[in-house]
């Protein structure tokens, strides 16, 4: 190990409450990172607005806070300015799967290298305790003054349809699995995606550690998630489905579907403009001595008149 | 003194657009300055478009009414331009139009209907095309009539081609009988086509036939016209292009390097022109200079506008020079956007193209309403920097001054355009486009920033040096935040950082040259002062002029920087002026509104335009002597 994961603790007051889930992701995170050793500076986390988004100023990056809802949008602009960089994002179930649903979905079918991980507590964890979109209906957490009447949304089978090429599930509390799971989304290339059971022992009094625990289990050995041609596809396709949409009685963990087929963003850019790698937009010098490096008359030549 | 004046009107679809694009190459090739812009419905085929033009020695400033020729590509441009034509001028259109009747049309507007016809009845003339044509003939027009069939049947048998194929020829074939009746050389408008269709060499072979064909039949029916004198513009390398296209040439050469983009109506095609050249090679002494011999800008159509916005944020933190481009409903979305960039200090360029709203309204009209929403875009005390483009020139150098400003005072900067400019083509010299005035400057963005990096240091001047996403460990946020960029709620640290984010505005207008913030035209004596901002620049210079034939000494007051606000030197200005007129596009009297709250001055009068239609030259000086009577507010109204 190259790095000792107290490199990445920022000196920071963490906020959450004793016993959130949100610790085990932090601590996953630290030593994902440091196991991996990419330096602080050419990390960054990009939180939304929620509990979960405080992870920006608990791991030390080179970080930048979103709107609520608008982690992936702003990772994007970041990972395609500078796709030399390490992006993870880091967001709760509202903020991504509710008011940035629109995002979550086009970050898949744009496949860029980002990591997203969810923080799926169910509940709007600092607006005190409504209703996320991952709150399965009939359910009444108690901030409720009734049951939730709304379908909850299954952010991996959300995940797999909208397009990201890695997709798994962890548990907050299961802090050595979970650095696993963040190091293969992290090497991998493409839009990864970990949907994260978390506690939330203040808001969320039905999906409790207990809860969980009787009905979370790995996937074993025997399932082969890994699609390396499209022939793959098809044959491992039915089991796949089957562990996507399994979440009740039991709720499977590790990773469900890892598409190596698949071209990143950053790849199909190079493809349509050769170089650009090598010279990012947000590295790239854009000027001499402080003169453009285009001239008008000769690039734009389609508005060229010679009279 | 050449000045002429022109509307191409038919259908959407209809090959309009390239027909006004052919006739302005050809004037442009002439040797004339030129003013064209198009307007259209929101409609992809059927509806009435058309395109209106003017040629001068001099630059056009305003496109004006009545025009010398209207080219009627069907029965409703017949119909909706017929009082638009000036006596003398000529009306070109297909004579198997004539019997149509006013309610046969399906997409002319009912409202329009409505007055035409009781306009025709009025002067005891049928509710026709015929009607029309003869009520253009009574008023001195000139009828040229072309029987568009038989002449597509005649490029068919030329061109050795199907009728169905040469049929998008008919445009061709109405503008070359146009141009030659107005004096303009057949080589001039077989070049135009040749440049307009550059690399299809069927179409061009099938267009020019066409040209031929109706220039030899007007030459047999009409005689041979009196040929226009050339213009004194040959002999140049010149450049047509329109305000969308400027302001995409503008971002590349500042050195943009993201652009984020949701498709509307009238900034798609900047995007589009933009992506056109995304991807540029450099000469080999540059690429040594740089390092780099491929220029590659990263242009992303996103899902949406919150997106697009928050995804250049991303961009400019990363370093990059970083835009996104909409039209007010966009703007809208954008608004949360916005504040998160003043509050993290993030240096983003936002073209702004207005159009006529509120809500989806018109959207391919023009207007001015979203002056005070750009100003007062986003929530929590946003102070931004606002500037508006007088014309084409301003456009291209404003798009690269917004690079240098947003990254100077690491603020969102909103470029100020609307759907008029974008669309509009103008010739330009080189000497216009001139990149020895031209400088990039990234403020105080630091390439090492080393250890030890506050990202929201507290500076004199409240700029605080600028690292890069990806090279020190940094803490960006939309949150207050301390000097380390770490959330805070401590009532010192906020308003500590309230205060800097202030003192950059102040500085904005410290260091800006009086140029870019106020110009006032003409003689500081003026009996009377206009005000305006953005598009309006040019048709206010030409009715200047033409209030001067009537005894009227006016002279133009032109707000380019709307945020921060140059209050002093616009009080200055204002302090002298004998009579205040606002002139812009909008039903507020949004400029009215924000002279008299920064300065105190309340407009004499104000001249409005509201019906999404650019202004020309002759309604402010409508408008003008009208508020000279004592006019509080006057509504112009022209166009069609
Ligand atoms: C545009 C906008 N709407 C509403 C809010 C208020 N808000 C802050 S956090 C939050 C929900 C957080 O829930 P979630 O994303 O699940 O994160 P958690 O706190 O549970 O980790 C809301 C609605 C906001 N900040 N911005
Ligand atoms: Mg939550």
């Amino acid at each position: 190990m190259a790095r000792s994961w107290l490199e990445y603790k920022a000196p920071a007051w963490v906020q959450w409450c004793p016993g959130c889930g949100d610790f085990g992701i932090l601590n996953a995170i630290y030593r994902a990172v440091a196991e991996l050793d990419i330096p602080p500076e050419r990390l960054v986390v990009v939180g939304g607005i929620g509990c979960s988004g405080r992870t920006t100023f608990y791991v030390k990056g080179s970080n930048a806070h979103a709107l609520h809802g608008r982690a992936i949008p702003m990772a994007t602009g970041i990972k395609l300015a500078r796709p030399e960089l390490t992006v993870i994002v880091a967001g709760g179930d509202g903020d991504l799967l509710g008011i940035g649903g629109g995002h979550f979905v086009a970050l898949g079918r744009r496949n860029v290298d980002i990591t997203v991980i969810l923080f799926d507590n169910a509940v709007y964890g600092l607006t005190k305790g409504q209703a996320a979109p991952t709150l399965p209906a009939w359910i009444k957490t108690k901030a409720l003054t009734s049951p939730n009447i709304h379908d909850n949304v299954n952010p991996v089978l959300l995940a797999f349809s909208a397009g990201y090429t890695f997709v798994a599930r962890g548990y907050a509390y299961h802090t050595s699995q979970l650095k696993e799971l963040i190091k293969t989304a992290v090497r991998h290339k493409g839009a990864s995606f970990i949907d994260v059971l978390q506690p939330c022992p203040t808001y969320n009094n039905v999906m409790t550690n207990k809860w969980y625990e009787e009905r979370i289990y790995y996937v074993g050995e025997d399932y082969d998630p890994i699609i390396r041609t499209r022939e793959d596809f098809k044959e491992k396709l039915p089991a796949i489905m089957e562990k996507l949409l399994e979440f009740g009685d039991r709720i499977p963990l590790g990773i469900l579907y890892w598409d190596q087929t698949k071209d990143s963003f950053e790849e199909r850019l190079e493809k349509i403009m050769p170089g650009y790698m090598q010279a990012p937009p947000g590295t790239r010098r854009i000027s001499v001595d402080g003169r453009p490096i285009v001239d008008p008359f000769e690039v734009f030549k389609d508005r060229v008149i010679v009279t | 003194m050449t000045d002429l004046n022109i509307i191409i009107g038919g259908p959407q679809g209809g090959g309009i657009e390239s027909a006004g694009q052919i006739a302005v190459k050809s004037l442009v090739l002439k040797g004339y300055n030129i003013l064209g812009s198009r307007e259209y419905h929101s409609n992809i085929m059927g509806a009435h478009s058309y395109y209106h033009l003017r040629a001068k020695e001099d630059k056009p400033g305003s496109l004006t009414l009545p025009v010398d020729a209207l080219l009627a590509l069907d029965a409703e441009t017949v119909l909706t331009h017929y009082r638009e034509v000036r006596p003398g001028g000529i009306v070109v259109y297909d004579p198997a139009v004539k019997a149509t009747r006013v309610d046969s049309i399906q997409p002319m507007a009912p409202p329009l209907k409505e007055r035409v016809k009781k306009d025709l009845e009025s002067r005891g003339l049928p509710t026709t095309a015929e009607g029309a044509l003869k009520a253009m003939e009574s008023e001195g027009v000139k009828l040229v009539g072309l029987p568009l069939k038989a002449m597509l049947r005649k490029v068919s048998e030329e061109a050795k081609a199907p009728i169905a194929s040469v049929s998008k020829t008919v445009n061709t074939l109405g503008l070359s009988a146009m141009l030659y009746m107005l004096g303009v050389e057949p080589g001039y408008i077989e070049k135009a086509i040749s440049l307009q269709f550059a690399g299809k060499e069927k179409v061009i072979r099938m267009n020019v036939a066409a040209a031929r064909i109706a220039v030899e039949y007007v030459r047999e029916v009409y005689g041979e016209p009196e040929v226009l004198p050339d213009g004194p513009h040959k002999g140049k390398v010149r450049m047509v292009a329109s305000g969308n296209d400027l302001v995409a040439m503008g971002k590349i050469v500042a050195g943009v390097g993201f652009l984020s983009y949701y498709p509307i109506t009238p900034s798609s095609d900047e995007a589009l022109y933009l992506e056109r050249h995304k991807y540029v090679k450099l000469d080999d002494g540059m690429a040594e200079k740089v390092g780099y011999d491929r220029l590659s800008v990263v242009a992303v159509q996103m899902e949406d506008e919150l997106a697009s916005i928050n995804a250049a944020i991303g961009a400019a933190l990363a370093g990059a020079r970083s835009s996104t481009t909409t039209s007010g409903p966009g703007y809208s979305l954008m608004n949360e956007g916005i504040s998160l960039a003043v509050e993290a200090e993030v240096p983003i360029v936002v073209t702004l193209w207005m159009r006529a709203g509120p809500s989806t309204g018109m959207p391919t009209r023009t207007g001015q309403q979203d002056l005070l929403h750009s100003i007062f875009s986003g929530h929590g005390d946003a102070p931004k920097i606002v500037i508006a483009s007088g014309d084409h020139v301003e456009a291209f150098y404003d798009a690269i001054k917004a690079f240098n400003w947003a990254e100077i005072f690491q603020s969102p900067v909103i470029h100020l355009l609307d759907k008029y400019l974008a669309s509009a083509m103008a010739s330009l010299d080189r000497e216009e486009l001139d990149l020895s005035k031209v400088v990039i400057d990234r403020g105080k963005l630091v390439d090492n920033p080393g250890e030890g990096y506050l990202r929201y240091k507290i500076t004199e001047d409240g700029i605080s040096p600028r690292a890069r996403i990806g090279d020190a460990v940094m803490y960006m946020t939309g949150l207050e935040h301390t000097e380390d960029g770490k959330a805070t709620e401590d009532p010192v640290a906020r308003e500590q950082m309230m205060f800097k984010r202030e003192r950059k505005m102040r500085k904005v207008l410290e260091v800006l040259p009086e140029e870019d913030k106020a110009v006032l035209y003409g003689d500081p004596d003026a009996d009377v002062t206009l005000v305006s901002f953005g598009s309006t620049k040019g048709v206010i210079l030409d009715a200047m002029k033409m209030l001067e034939g009537k005894g009227v000494k006016a002279n133009f007051l032109q707000i380019r920087l709307l945020s921060p606000f140059p209050e002093d030197l616009v009080a200055d200005i204002l302090s002298s002026a004998k009579k205040v007129i606002t002139v812009e596009l909008n039903l507020m009297g949004q400029l009215a509104f924000l002279l008299r709250a920064h300065t105190g001055v309340k407009p004499d009068s104000q001249v409005i335009k509201v019906n999404g239609r650019p202004i020309y030259d002759y309604e402010v000086v409508e408008g003008v002597l009208k508020a000279l009577d004592g006019a509080g507010r006057v509504v112009v109204s022209g166009g069609s």
